[in-house]
């Protein structure tokens, strides 16, 4: 099921639709989120960071279950976070703070594993990279940063570099208001955009700028096209531009240099853009509070969501299994008794030395089985599971040990299947072949 | 047409030559081929024909089958009868000449002159050019200057022959005599190469080259010398001809004449002209023209996203294996040099040419060591781990001769009897050296007390402890220091102890110092922009560390330059202002980490005031700044850095309003200008009544021509202006948050401006902000109820009256009408406060019974006119109201006041003042569309 989950700055809850057939799902309740302040953590939960009052001087980060419309874990991190993203497994949350600072917790104990200072002014907008090696961060100073954690987590390498950050891109004038990466790993594009009226294309593995597009209106949010032939851009004239990445300068309307086109229906600004994950959709919120579902070929609106009176500032698209049918219900009566469905709130300041033997942070690639995904999660987590698992005992062993046989036999079914269409494809080949090449001969007999 | 035409008449001709052949063809018919025909046909008409001629019906094969059928003869039978002549064979070529005379060519000895292109001396270019290899120097010398003259007369004569001409004397390249040399050279300065400019120059070089080459071997040193002449001329006239392929050999030629030291010592204007063109060279090198920058920003917006791209730029490829010839040069440099260091001791005065020969030696190793850099920087980028203990070899030798050899003598002091002229060419002479220094130690680590030498000449020019004699030596001074400075960032990011706050300090004067748009500012500028970086870096660590200090004091006292530099430098350095601007704006974007920072630059805002506009007190008198007058690129810089202020008061922002309301902005900028204020709300950063009252002022203010043109609001783009802009400005006031609230604050304002009678635009503009923020049930006060009530129907009637009535017919329904435009926000008003309506009913009746009074007492024309268009004008009001739906309902409310003004008019139409027909006539229309109203 893949749904659509929007916030708004103006408290309206989360809103919940369900992409394909328009039904609103569960509306979870009191949200007051910043832009990009929205996240569903590896699809178990959903996180949003809160608005808080200017004196406020702690921030707010809720916690959401998919099954339950009130908030059911808060955090209050040290300072107000803004921002937040999580890595695409869901083992990491990174917070933006006001001050430029940014906080990465640890999702399972909600540990602050790590705080630096990223930016002379406060983030504004944060993505992981495809494959969670990296870390890209905006920010009201007009830089785009990226960082990689490995280089965060190296204390040594860290203290030996100048910066912590591998690339500063500072092309900006204003505030960056929102930033995307695009696929190819370190060869990937990072477009970003600013109130200063223009959206640039960075490269990220030569770190160089590769085009500077001026748009005719502040652009807030981007969304790129999945095969990157172009981007999205929704801007506060209330229009989304399409602006060409891969074909060489146009200038063909009266727009600007690489802008194909733009469309319209929005009477106010459009805040937020997220592209759909299997159909060819754009979705779109605005300032009048709709949200609203386009084809991206036709540009038509395929689907309107009334979410509320103020603006729409987040826009998140996420995949959620049938949980129902998923887990077996006895299992989920058991992690329902103990509380466990949703991790314990972030902490607010980074434990000091206590663990300071296993505070090192141990980083797993998946090793050689490509089955497992790469997770990144504190030894000390990971020890505590061995001890678990030793112990027999623990329901989220048996739990995780099941899910592991269950995903084994998925996999080992799907490889038969494979297997199986495979020989029957090579088998097709052969007797095709053979019969071609008799009749081949026949042929050559015949005609001399 | 034509064309057609011409088709036409080929085939006409086509069928005519048909015709032709087919009639040889019957003719004779045996002796012709039809092949023949054919060929003959394909050459006159083309297909055409030839398929004509192969639709003639069976004759080709009959005739070929004829030919087959006939029996094959291989050897004929001849008969001859003796004693006959043989007849001559078909195919002789007949080889008679015939002639009516004979005429024999002149034979004097004396050749013929006429028509050919002579000189002074009546000699043409080829005897002139054999004469040039005339074994008598003048003789030749005579024939350089003859071809020289001849060229000048003739340049049609040159651009015939001047490849042959240049084949022929570039072997006078090697010419023992001097002056044919000379007399040479000049040919090919002033007369030869100037005129190939545009021609085909690579073809002229290389047919030069080996002969200079050449020339650079020869015995004598003179005529090497006067090679180097040679090849600098070349490099002047066509710089590409510096190939990789020439360029080992120069520099290979200028090492050797480099150490043979005796010669030249005695001749040192030659010696200086041979370094110049080393300097040329070098200086050509790829690296060292310093053009890349310029290139690649082209690229960016041109350049498909995923092009591939060489890692090397193309034309550094063919240079870099040079870079070891240029190492052996150094030692040979450093030697000519030391060779003159016992003069600047012990003669009285230097003369001019060694110190020239002195700086172009320094120049020379400065950019040797660039080039090495640069190599160094290039290898290591390429092959990290392969290459490493090549290159650091080779560093050492250079840098261990520079370290024995040159640095020793720094710094050149002046003798007590050196005049201050020389003073300030020794000067010039350690600043370059100082250059050197700085530069090898940015890949080399030297000796640190070495390095204090250096940082304290720096200091010392940085302070500006040196005494110049004259201007220019000064301005030569301020250049040297421009290329110095890049050094400082270098300094100050690598920590250098207590040199960094002296440098620091130092700096800061300079930057005081320079002049207002001079380059030195520039550089300063720049420099300081390196710093940034770090500097804010440190300082977002830790603030209570010394060192920290040093870095924050600083930049503090540069922040408080910045504003007095730009109004300084007003509108006459576009470039210098930009680059100030950018450097605002870039502390303005890390200001946040420091609260003295933070407050340094909000205390920046009240001197920037005036870069955008002075009211004088009191007077209306506005002042502009150079804002207005910058490009567009650097309105925007000042604009973002703006966004940066944690606060912006009311004096700046006063300022900027009235610089939005000047004519000479352009309107992008203008809502370039609102957009910023806006985020910068949005941020915190303005007090809403400041940003409000920038909001009225802008409405209120904005200067439109009352007159309206014909074609409505297309063809007024002030006008289109304003309506844009209160739209945008109406948006933003929406979103504010509580329109309550909002409309407590513009409330008064706005109604206190209504009775002042603001120009029909500027009035509509404010009452659109009034609606804005109002409600359905209105939340408007009592009193400015009644206000508006009073005020609102002569708006009502201006607006009709002034603006050019709606073609009904021809605007299509879906576009408003402009007088719609004016009305609506009233009738907004109307909708949401029935006493409004009320008020301004009641008002118009009593106007049309004011002027009907004036009638009474006065009965001219004038006031018949006005009373007139009071009526016509009520009655075109009352319709518009009447066709809109809602508006309909409440006017019914309100019937006895619309039936007061109908009674009104028909007063008037009965009282009889009103005497003429046309009057009468209109008068009459009125009331009957009144009337409609009333039914």
């Amino acid at each position: 099921m893949e749904v659509v989950l929007a916030s708004s700055s103006v408290d309206g809850g989360i809103g919940c639709w369900d992409l394909h057939t328009g039904a609103e799902q569960l509306r979870y309740k009191s949200c007051l989120s910043p832009s990009h302040g929205l996240i569903s953590v590896g699809s178990r939960f959903i996180a949003a960071s809160q608005l808080r009052e200017t004196s406020a001087t702690s921030g707010s980060v809720l916690f959401w279950s998919w099954s339950k419309p009130q908030v059911e874990v808060k955090s209050f991190p040290a300072e107000p976070i803004k921002p937040l993203a999580s890595n695409h497994p869901g083992t990491f949350i990174v917070g933006g703070a006001s001050s430029g600072d940014i906080y990465l917790w640890e999702v399972e104990t909600g540990r602050l594993l790590k705080k630096w200072r990223a930016h002379f002014r406060a983030v504004t907008c944060l993505v992981f990279s495809e494959d969670d090696s990296l870390l890209i961060s905006g920010s009201e100073d007009g830089t785009v940063r990226v960082w990689s954690l490995f280089m965060i987590f190296d204390d040594f390498r860290g203290q030996q570099a100048n910066n912590l950050y591998e690339y500063s891109f500072s092309g900006h004038t204003l505030r960056v208001t929102d930033v995307v990466i695009g696929n190819g790993g370190c060869n990937a594009i990072i477009v970003s955009a600013s109130e200063d009226r223009t959206c640039k294309v960075w490269s990220l593995s030569r770190g160089t700028l590769l085009r500077n597009i001026v748009f005719p209106s502040v652009i807030d949010s981007i969304a790129l096209d999945p095969a990157e032939h172009v981007f999205y851009a929704g801007s506060r004239d209330g229009k989304i531009y399409i602006a060409a990445l891969n074909t060489e300068s146009v200038a063909t309307n009266n727009c600007g240099m690489h802008i194909i086109g733009s469309f319209s229906n929005h009477s106010k600004a459009v805040t937020c853009l997220a592209y759909g994950m299997s159909e060819n959709l754009l979705i779109s919120g605005s300032e009048d509070g709709m949200v609203r579902v386009w084809n991206a070929r036709t540009r038509n609106i395929v689907r309107m969501f009334k979410h509320a009176k103020g603006p729409v500032n987040n826009i998140l698209v996420v995949r959620r299994e049938n949980s129902t049918n998923h887990i077996s219900s006895n299992v989920q009566t058991l992690s329902r008794k103990q509380g466990a469905n949703l991790p314990p709130p972030l902490e607010k300041y980074a434990n000091s030395i206590d663990e300071d033997s296993d505070m090192s942070t141990m980083v797993s690639l998946g090793g050689g089985s490509s089955s497992v995904v790469p997770s990144y999660i504190s030894s000390h987590l990971i020890s505590n599971y061995i001890k678990e698992l030793q112990h027999q005992g623990s329901s989220a062993a048996s739990e995780m040990e099941t899910e592991k046989l269950k995903h084994d036999y998925q996999r080992s079914m799907q490889m038969t299947n494979q297997w199986k269409k495979m020989y029957e494809n090579l088998n097709k080949f052969c007797v095709q072949e053979l019969l071609d090449g008799s009749q081949a001969t026949t042929l050559d007999e015949n005609h001399n | 047409m034509s064309c057609s035409f011409e088709l036409s008449l080929c085939k006409l001709f086509v069928e005519i030559h048909c015709e032709v052949l087919v009639l040889r063809y019957k003719s004779n018919l045996q002796s012709l081929k039809l092949s023949v025909l054919k060929e003959e046909a394909l050459e006159l008409g083309g297909l055409v024909m030839v398929e004509k001629i192969l639709q003639w019906p069976g004759k080709m094969t009959r005739s070929k089958a004829n030919s087959k059928k006939q029996p094959g003869i291989d050897f004929k039978k001849i008969r001859r009868k003796i004693g006959r002549k043989l007849p001559p064979p078909k195919n002789t070529t007949n080889t008679e000449i015939k002639s009516k005379a004979i005429v024999l060519p002149e034979q004097s000895v004396a050749a013929e002159k006429t028509g050919l292109a002579v000189n002074k001396k009546g000699l043409t270019l080829k005897e002139l050019l054999q004469q040039t290899s005339h074994h008598n120097p003048k003789v030749r010398r005579d024939a350089l200057m003859g071809i020289k003259d001849l060229f000048t007369r003739h340049p049609a004569e040159q651009k015939s022959h001047k490849y042959a001409a240049v084949e022929k004397l570039r072997e006078r390249i090697g010419d023992d005599d001097k002056v044919v040399r000379k007399s040479l050279y000049d040919l090919f300065k002033v007369v030869i190469l100037p005129c190939c400019k545009e021609d085909n120059q690579e073809l002229i070089v290389s047919l030069l080259m080996p002969y200079i080459f050449n020339a650079m071997t020869h015995l004598s040193v003179d005529v090497r010398m006067m090679a180097f002449d040679f090849l600098d001329l070349i490099l002047e006239f066509y710089p590409p001809s510096f190939s990789p392929s020439y360029a080992e050999k120069i520099f290979l030629n200028y090492e050797d004449i480099l150490r043979r030291n005796q010669y030249y010592l005695q001749d040192k204007g030659k010696l200086k002209d041979a370094l110049s063109g080393l300097v040329r060279c070098l200086s050509l090198l790829p690296w060292n023209k310093g053009e890349t920058h310029l290139h690649n920003k082209d690229d960016t917006r041109q350049r498909v996203l995923h092009a591939f791209e060489v890692d090397m730029p193309m034309n550094s490829n063919g240079f870099s294996y040079i870079i070891k010839n240029l190492k052996d040069l150094v030692p040979a440099l450093i030697n000519s040099f030391l060779e003159f260091i016992p003069l600047i001791h012990s003669m009285e005065s230097l003369e001019g040419k060694s110190f020239g020969c002195m700086a172009s030696i320094l120049h020379c190793i400065d950019l040797i060591v660039r080039s090495i850099a640069y190599g160094t920087d290039k290898k290591s980028e390429s092959q990290s781990s392969l290459g490493g203990p090549d290159v650091a070899i080779w560093d050492v030798t250079i840098s261990s001769v520079l370290l024995k050899k040159l640095f020793p003598l720094f710094p050149l002091n002046p003798a007590d009897h050196l005049s201050a002229r020389d003073c300030g060419r020794l000067l010039d002479l350690n600043m370059v050296i100082a250059k050197i220094f700085f530069e090898l130690n940015e890949w080399t680590c030297l000796p640190p007390n070495l390095l204090e030498k250096f940082l304290e000449f720096f200091e010392n020019a940085l302070l500006g402890k040196f005494f110049w004699a004259t201007q220019s030596a000064k301005a030569v001074w301020e250049e040297h220091l421009i290329q110095l400075l890049p050094f400082i960032p270098k300094f100050v990011s690598r920590g250098a102890g207590y040199w960094t706050s002296r440098l620091l300090q130092a700096f800061t004067l300079t930057f005081r110092e320079s002049k207002p748009g001079s380059m030195l500012k520039l550089a300063c500028v720049s420099a300081i922009e390196d710093m940034l970086t770090y500097i804010e870096s440190m300082l977002s660590i830790e603030t209570s560390n010394p060192e920290n200090l040093n870095l924050q004091d600083a930049l503090l006292a540069w922040i408080e330059d910045l504003p007095l530099l730009l109004i300084q430098l007003g509108d006459k350095h576009p470039a210098s202002s930009q680059a100030v601007l950018r450097l605002q704006l870039h502390i303005g974007q890390c200001a946040l980490l420091n609260s003295i920072l933070v407050c340094m630059y909000d205390n920046m805002q009240q001197s920037l005031q005036d870069f955008y506009c002075t009211c004088q007190e009191g007077g209306e008198q506005i002042c502009y700044g150079p804002f207005l007058s910058l490009p567009r690129e650097s309105q925007e810089l000042s604009l973002c850095s703006l966004y940066y202020f944690s606060h912006l008061d009311q004096p700046i922002l006063k300022s900027i309003a009235h610089c939005c309301l000047s004519d000479d902005l352009d309107s992008c900028v203008l809502f370039r200008i609102i957009e910023i204020l806006h985020s910068a709300y949005r941020d915190g950063h303005i007090k809403i009544a400041d940003y409000l009252s920038v909001f009225i002022t802008l409405v209120l203010r904005f200067k439109v021509s009352p007159e309206f043109g014909s074609s409505g609001l297309k063809s007024d783009p002030l006008r289109q202006t304003l309506k844009s802009m209160t739209t945008v400005l109406c948006s933003y006031i929406a979103q504010m948050g509580d329109n309550g609230l909002v409309l407590q604050m513009i409330e008064k304002v706005i109604i206190d401006q209504i009775p002042q009678k603001p120009s029909l635009d500027n009035s509509c503009s404010l009452l659109r902000m009034l609606v804005t923020v109002d409600s359905k049930p209105t939340r408007l006060s009592e009193q400015s109820i009644s206000t508006l009530g009073h005020h609102l129907s002569e708006y009502l009637m201006d607006a009709v009256q002034c603006i050019p009535e709606d073609d009904e017919q021809g605007t299509p329904s879906v576009q408003l009408g402009i007088q719609h435009y004016y009305l609506l926000p009233c009738f907004f008003l109307f909708d949401r406060c029935h006493k409004v309506m009320n008020l301004v009913l009641k008002k118009m009746g009593s106007a049309i019974y004011d002027s009907s009074l004036l009638l009474k007492s006065d009965k001219c024309s004038q006031h018949i006119r006005n009373c007139l268009n009071k009526v016509n004008a009520v009655t075109s009001v009352l319709l518009l109201m009447h066709k809109e739906a809602k508006l309909q309902q409440i006017m019914s409310l309100f019937k006895e006041n619309i039936d007061n003004i109908v009674e009104e008019v028909i007063s008037l139409q009965s009282s009889g003042k009103i005497s003429m027909k046309i009057e009468e006539h209109e008068i009459k229309c009125a009331l009957e569309r009144l009337q409609i109203l009333t039914r």
